[in-house]
């Protein structure tokens, strides 16, 4: 059996690199600085699944001030100026653009579902048929954002028997 | 020339609408839907010169918009903006007789080389 390939952290840093160049950060002054994903809180996330040759999810977990940044940014207003409901299409549109990136790394015939947002920590979300398999966590301006891809147990199982 | 915008995401249909005032395309006649049904619907009644669809929605794909609006006979010039993009998507988009294919994230630039040729 031959496991198909699944995308790395390396892969996961050129796809939020070309997040903050398009969106985030274009003049390049407010990178995404790196940090040590244990030590990354979240407030929120929003994700998507992926289905088909491949099964796993993308998650994007933040805080609550940087899910306003964020929707801030997308949308070239002040984080005050944003509401409730642009921060949930934002943060889901984050967890897309990934996810979407992501399904172009994986075999073909896979499917991704459309984006859930859910106001609450990240570390409450339960996978139970998943593992995280990669992340990157950073904080932008200070405030945490991290991205993780998990996959399905059963495929990692069928991996090591191959 | 009138545009139909096509993106389940607000927020989405809002930065194709800022990127294509930033490349230079901002003074054309600019409408929205917000999901592929609608999408269908708004090209037969508003009649735009051309469509740029997100992929994946709800009620219809932009795919499945585009495969509908062929069987009807209707030629506007249309092509997906998208974050997923693998070689089967785009042969598909291809052969359903789509005319472009951007990948999000975007930039204006890109936005510049697609729609020059389209408008002007």
């Amino acid at each position: 059996m031959t496991f198909p390939p699944v995308a790395t952290s390396a892969d996961l840093v050129e796809i939020i690199d070309q997040v903050w160049v398009s969106y985030l950060d274009p003049d390049g002054v407010s990178p995404l600085v790196h940090m040590d994903p244990a030590q990354s809180a979240s407030d929120l996330y929003a994700a998507v699944s992926i289905t088909g040759s491949w099964h796993g999810h993308v998650v994007v977990a933040c805080s609550t001030d940087a899910s306003r940044a964020c929707a801030a940014a997308f949308l070239a207003m002040k984080s005050d100026e944003v509401s409730d409901d642009d921060v949930i299409d934002v943060l889901g549109e984050l967890a897309n653009i990934v996810g979407g990136n992501v399904k172009s790394m994986l075999p073909p015939g896979c499917f991704v579902s459309l984006p859930y947002v859910v106001n609450a920590p990240a570390d409450t979300l339960r996978l139970p048929s998943a593992v995280k398999v990669c992340e990157l966590a950073g904080r932008w301006d200070e405030e945490p954002i991290c991205v993780s891809l998990w996959q399905s147990q059963n495929e990692l199982k069928g991996a090591h028997s191959s | 020339m009138k545009i139909l915008i096509v993106d389940d995401s607000r927020v989405m249909r809002q930065i194709v609408t800022r990127t294509l005032r930033q490349a230079g395309f901002g003074d054309h006649d600019l409408i929205e839907a917000e999901n592929g049904r609608q999408a269908y619907d708004k090209v037969v009644t508003e009649q735009p010169d051309l469509v740029i669809s997100d992929w994946n929605m709800p009620e219809m794909t932009g795919v499945e918009v585009l495969r509908a609006l062929r069987t009807e006979g209707k030629d506007v010039t249309f092509g997906f903006v998208t974050s997923e993009c693998t070689p089967e998507m785009q042969q598909q988009a291809q052969a359903a007789g789509a005319e472009f294919f951007i990948i999000k994230p975007f930039s204006a630039e890109r936005f510049t080389e697609v729609f020059s040729p389209i408008l002007g």
